[in-house]
């Protein structure tokens, strides 16, 4: 599968889209939509607008997220924003600040 | 060829790939490598090298130390070190740059800009290229210069914004120029027998003479090559 990294100096400011898996070490600012997984690694800064299938979040993400299948946010997480998506998950250790919708209506 | 290597090979770090699906527009800055393999649109800035595949689109002002373009590039490249366009290479906008390759079979239609070349290496090359040409050089120009006749090196800044066309330098040149040049039409430069007489004369002329040449045929060579690539 071909990959998109973002490495840890990396900075970018607009929009980043696509049909691929995408892993963000770096900083992302504006939105991201994806038909596929986002990875926020660590290191990773996001303040963006997020549409995707997956996430999970191990860095900061300061944004509103929707994904159609589901969220993680993994220990040492930092993430504010809302959150929408039919699962969410939020481990030990994870900070968010933020609505959650996992969009009960429809299922 | 061995640039690529030389590249990848002194960055072991180049763990940004921005894959084949992946539309990033908007500003990108980093200071490490980039591989495009899909399309960024906007602004490029990086303190390394941006490298962009086949399958890579560019439509971007790029700022780096060195490109290597496979793929597309469609707005200006300015590299501190070097922009190469390899045989898969196509490109429409400005280079400016030290080191400019553009390798057989690139497509590339815009303007090259070496003009930032360190004067160490440049004259270590040019006297092979520049100095059969030498008697060439108008010898209208003579007359300005030879208040300053010791500074070679300094006399080729001056001369580039006369001649803002010629804008190639010509020392990387050969690798590019060598195809073009037999079939380059330079001005009139049909005296190569004279400089034999000339070297023998003040010491003023040569000196002086010597740098307007390289833009005649720089910029000879360099039209050539872009009306080839044009036609291509």
């Amino acid at each position: 599968m071909a990959n998109t990294v973002i490495g840890s100096s990396i900075v970018i400011d607009g929009e980043i889209s696509g049909d691929e898996d995408l892993v963000i070490q770096g900083t992302v600012k504006g939105k991201i939509s994806l038909k596929e997984s986002l990875y926020v690694e660590g290191s990773g800064v996001v303040e963006a607008d997020i549409e995707t299938q997956n996430v999970e979040i191990a860095g900061r993400v300061t944004g509103n997220i929707v994904a159609s299948d589901k969220v993680e946010l993994k220990t040492d997480c930092r993430v504010v924003g809302d959150i929408k998506a039919p699962r969410i998950l939020i481990a030990d250790g994870a900070s968010f600040k933020g609505n959650v919708d996992m969009d009960m209506k429809e299922r | 060829m061995a640039t690529p290597k030389e590249l990848s090979g002194s960055n072991d770090v180049n763990n940004t790939v921005v894959g084949p699906s992946i539309l990033i527009s908007g500003r990108l800055t980093g200071d490490e490598d980039l591989t495009v393999r899909g399309r960024v649109e906007g602004e490029l800035t990086l303190s390394r090298t941006l490298i962009v595949e086949p399958s890579g689109v560019v439509k971007a002002n790029v700022a780096v130390r060195n490109a290597i373009v496979s793929g597309v590039v469609v707005g200006n490249i300015n590299a501190t070190e070097s922009v190469e366009l390899t045989r898969e290479g196509r490109m429409v906008g400005d280079i400016h740059a030290p080191r400019v390759i553009i390798v057989d079979g690139a497509s590339f239609r815009g303007r090259v800009d070496m003009g930032d070349v360190e004067p160490g290496r440049l004259p270590s090359q040019r006297p092979v290229v520049a100095r059969p040409a030498a008697p060439v050089t108008r010898p209208s120009t003579a007359p300005a210069r030879p208040s300053a006749p010791p500074a070679r090196p300094t006399t080729p800044p001056p001369a580039r914004p006369t001649a803002p066309v010629a804008t190639t330098r010509p020392a990387p040149a050969p690798t590019v120029t060598m195809p073009a040049r037999p079939a380059s039409k330079p001005l009139p430069p049909p005296p190569p027998p004279r400089v034999e007489p000339r070297p023998v004369a003040p010491p003023v002329e040569p000196a002086s003479a010597e740098p307007p040449t390289p833009f005649a045929l720089g910029a000879g060579a360099k039209k050539k090559v872009v009306v080839k690539k044009k036609t291509r």
